[in-house]
Order: C-alpha cells, then sequence, then structure tokens
C-alpha cells in the first residue's frame, strides 16, 4: 500500500511531532465518541479538523473532518464508521517532508 | 528567542523587538500554535489562550494591538467575547479579526454585528492571515500616531495656557487651572460672584522718588520692588489682578476656594514686607529716598470673571472689598498693615501680640457707611 505523501512548509517542522500527536489522539477520541453514538462530539471533532488540518498542508485531514462534521450532522453512523476507518488508514501511512 | 515549541509550555511567544501584540484565543492548541508561528515569523508578540474568561482576564491584564479570535470556544461564542471587548470604551478600538470555519452568511452577520473589524476563514491560509493582520497592523499604527500627535498638541497647548495664566497666579494654582480646563466647572469661566479677601500693596513716597532719580534707574527698582511682593503673593497661592503703577492687587479665596483665605493675605502682607526689608535697606544706602510697603485687606463679595471686549479682556475681580482695600491702602504708613473689622475677627488668632492698634470706625472716601479699621506691624 502506498503511503500519502505530504509537503509541509519547513518553518512549521517544530509543530508537526505535537500536531501529529494529537491527531492520533483525535483518533481515539473520534473512535469513543462513535461507540457512544455521541453526534454533537463527532460534530465538533470534524469541524476542528476541517480548521486545522489544511492550515498545516494536510488537505486530507480537512476533506475527512469535512465528512465527519456532515456525517455527525445527519446522524449516519455508517458513513462515519468509514470514514473514521480512513482517517486511521491514512494517519497510519502518512509521510511527510519539509520544505 | 523562545522556540514555537515553547509555546505550549508558556502560551506566549515573543520575537525580540516585537512591538505589536497580538492575542490569539483558541481551543485547538495546533492551530493556536500555528497562527502563533506564523505572526512571530512577522516579528509580532504573541500570546495564547483557550477560551473566553482567560481572554478577557489578558486584556484586562495587558491590552494587545491584536486580537485574532475563534468562533467556537468551550466556555462562550467567540461573537459575545467581541461583542464584551466593543462595548467596553477601554478595549473598543482594539481591532479583532473572527477567525472561523463557519462560513454561512448568518455567521458573517453575527460577527458584524458583535463589531468584528474583519474576517479568517479556516483553514488559514498563510498568506491571507499576514495580509489581514498586516493591513490592520498599519492601520493601528496610523491611529496610535494620531492620538500621539493629538496628545503632544494638546500638551502644547496646555503649556501656552500654564504660561499665560503663569502671569497672574502661582506655578501651582497654574496648574490647577490647566488640570481643569474642559471641565464644566472650570474655576475661569464666566463671571460669577464670590467671597474675596482683596489686599492690596502700594510703594509708600515712590511717586517723589521717581522725581530725583533716572527713569531707567526707576523701572529697575519697580521690577526688583514687583519681583520681590509678586513672589510673597504666588508662596501663599494668591492670584494676581493688577499691577499699576507701584501697586498690587491680590485676590485669595478666588478663582478656587481657600477656606483659610484672611490668614493666607496676612501671611502675605508680612511676607512682602519682610521679603522687600533688604531691599530697602539697599535702596537706602545707595542715597534713595527712604520708603516702605502700605498695605490693606478687606474681604467681601466681590464679581470674578474675564471682563473686557472682545480685543481686550482682564481676569478682573470687582466690588466693595476691593475699594475698601484700596482706601486702606492709602491710609496705611510704610511697613503697616490696615485690615477691615471682618478680616481683623478672622486673623485675629496669628496676629503678633501688642503689635494691633484699634482704629476706630473710619470713614473712607467713597463708601457710605464707617469701616472698623485696625492697624497691625509685623
Amino acid at each position: 500500500m502506498s503511503a500519502y505523501k505530504v509537503k509541509v512548509d519547513k518553518d512549521l517542522e517544530d509543530l508537526i511531532p505535537t500536531f501529529m500527536s494529537n491527531r492520533r489522539k483525535e483518533l481515539d477520541t473520534l473512535r469513543v465518541a462513535l461507540a457512544a453514538a455521541d453526534f454533537e462530539q463527532l460534530r465538533q471533532l470534524g469541524h476542528r479538523m476541517r480548521g486545522v488540518g489544511n492550515s498545516y498542508g494536510f488537505d486530507d485531514i480537512t476533506d475527512i473532518g469535512k465528512l465527519i462534521e456532515e456525517g455527525a450532522r445527519s446522524g449516519d453512523k455508517a458513513a462515519l464508521e468509514k470514514h473514521i476507518a480512513q482517517y486511521g488508514d491514512y494517519l497510519s501511512r502518512v509521510e511527510i517532508a519539509y520544505e | 528567542m523562545s522556540s514555537v515549541t515553547d509555546l505550549a509550555a508558556t502560551g506566549q511567544y515573543a520575537p525580540a523587538r516585537a512591538g505589536f501584540r497580538v492575542l490569539v484565543v483558541d481551543d485547538d492548541p495546533d492551530m493556536a500554535g500555528y497562527l502563533a508561528l506564523l505572526l512571530a515569523s512577522e516579528d509580532m508578540a504573541v500570546d495564547c489562550v483557550p477560551d473566553g474568561r482567560s481572554a478577557a482576564g489578558a486584556i484586562l491584564k495587558s491590552a494587545p494591538d491584536l486580537v485574532l479570535l475563534d468562533v467556537l470556544l468551550p466556555d462562550t461564542s467567540g461573537f459575545e467575547v467581541c461583542r464584551r471587548l466593543k462595548q467596553d470604551p477601554a478595549t473598543a478600538l482594539i481591532p479583532v479579526v473572527l477567525v472561523t470555519a463557519l462560513e454561512d452568511h448568518e455567521s458573517r452577520v453575527n460577527g458584524i454585528q458583535a463589531g468584528a473589524d474583519d474576517f479568517l476563514s479556516k483553514p488559514v491560509r498563510r498568506e491571507e492571515l499576514i495580509a489581514r493582520v498586516q493591513t490592520l497592523r498599519r492601520l493601528h499604527e496610523t491611529r496610535r500616531e494620531l492620538e500621539a500627535r493629538r496628545l503632544a498638541a494638546e500638551v502644547q497647548r496646555k503649556e501656552a495656557i500654564r504660561k499665560a495664566f503663569s502671569r497672574y497666579v502661582s506655578p501651582r494654582l497654574a496648574e490647577r487651572i490647566v488640570g481643569e480646563l474642559g471641565s464644566e466647572q472650570a474655576a475661569f469661566g464666566d463671571a460669577h460672584r464670590l467671597h474675596v479677601v482683596a489686599l492690596f500693596a502700594d510703594l509708600r513716597g515712590f511717586t517723589r522718588l521717581t522725581e530725583s532719580v533716572e527713569v531707567g534707574e526707576v523701572v529697575g527698582m519697580l521690577n526688583e520692588y514687583f519681583s520681590v511682593i509678586t513672589e510673597a503673593a504666588y508662596r501663599n497661592e494668591g492670584t494676581i489682578f493688577s499691577m499699576a503703577g507701584d501697586s498690587l492687587l491680590v485676590g485669595f479665596n478666588v478663582p478656587f476656594p481657600q477656606p483659610d483665605a484672611p490668614v493666607r493675605a496676612w501671611r502675605t502682607a508680612q511676607d512682602m514686607i519682610g521679603s522687600f526689608a533688604p531691599v530697602l535697606a539697599r535702596w537706602t544706602q545707595r542715597g534713595g529716598m527712604p520708603t516702605g510697603i502700605g498695605l490693606g485687606i478687606a474681604s467681601g463679595e466681590a464679581i470674578v470673571g474675564n471682563i473686557g471686549s472682545p480685543h481686550y479682556m482682564n481676569y478682573t475681580v470687582i466690588g466693595d472689598a476691593i475699594n475698601t482695600a484700596a482706601r486702606l491702602t492709602q491710609m496705611a504708613d510704610a511697613g503697616e498693615v490696615l485690615v477691615s473689622g471682618a478680616v481683623h475677627e478672622a486673623i485675629r488668632g496669628v496676629l503678633p501680640a501688642g503689635r494691633v492698634e484699634a482704629r476706630g470706625d473710619v470713614a473712607l472716601r467713597g463708601k457710605s457707611e464707617p469701616v472698623a479699621v485696625y492697624a497691625v506691624r509685623p
């Protein structure tokens, strides 16, 4: 399976370890919220992903966040399961290049 | 310089010589860190707080030059934080940029209604953030420069007024008058009626002296005399109303209340005679005609204010007390202070024992009723 390659501005390099650590914690929280069918928390987390992802150069995080936010709004648990799994896959295979 | 990773621990990031301070309000530490990094790269100092309550505390502690405010905060909405900032006169001028992933029309309208100066959409584009913040920074700096110029002009204006008033009143009183500029109860406003204590000082025998000495010498002597008695008036917080020939009129309890006005007038008379003594000794030594100061003090209602025409105006005091003080001065011998009965009653506790002589009720020129007069030799 190929990796997700992301180009990040060199001056953001110091921030990235914390950023990625927070994304992994976010994934765990998403899974817990899904199990509890806590759609409000899922919506908020999706909203946050949407805002922060692209700012750092992670367009996919913004896109997945948008889908999670929409799924939470409509209460579509199946779609949310799919998007959260997609997010987990993304985080496990993302490769960052600083330039 | 602090590294960006310090940000999470301290909430602050301040490049050297940063003169523009930004407060970032965002509960997402990654977004706050990102914004702080970009702003710091533009030589701005950045503080980060996670909620509305912390933002209010940080602003109260030290007002920033700009606030970047997330709309969705854990404790209150960014709209509400913005509204409070804009309603408080102390913070209303701080530019607020709402940062939000909300793109709907209603959110923008809410932001405008809350008083936001600008908007920034998440994801935040580096170029857009810098452009918007730099624009607000320029506006802020222009406003600050204009404010500094306005303040400098105000200081200059007050200094000019202070200098002008310093010719009539003591420096301390001039400061107080300048401090009250713009106040509805400004002491130098419209003419009004006041209880005034008036002191006249006059140089006995000086007119004859002027006939026997050179003009230049007369001017020098008058300057020396007025310097001494003016200083005495200022030391006791008197207001000089007129200086004519060799006489000086000083008012007390005007323009500001002086509960001890009669005592101040008496102390001024003592001070004038005492301070003038060495000058008088020098004049006598130089062969001039012996002379001295005669003084009169009276009190009563008077009209005080700027009186004259649009072309020539004087801060003036008019009333019976002034006329009485003038008449008493004419009667006073050199080194003698004549005071009216009312003034004597007010200062008798501070007069030197054995130096007061009651002259009885005296008919003064221009007055229908006789006036009780007391002569005091300090």
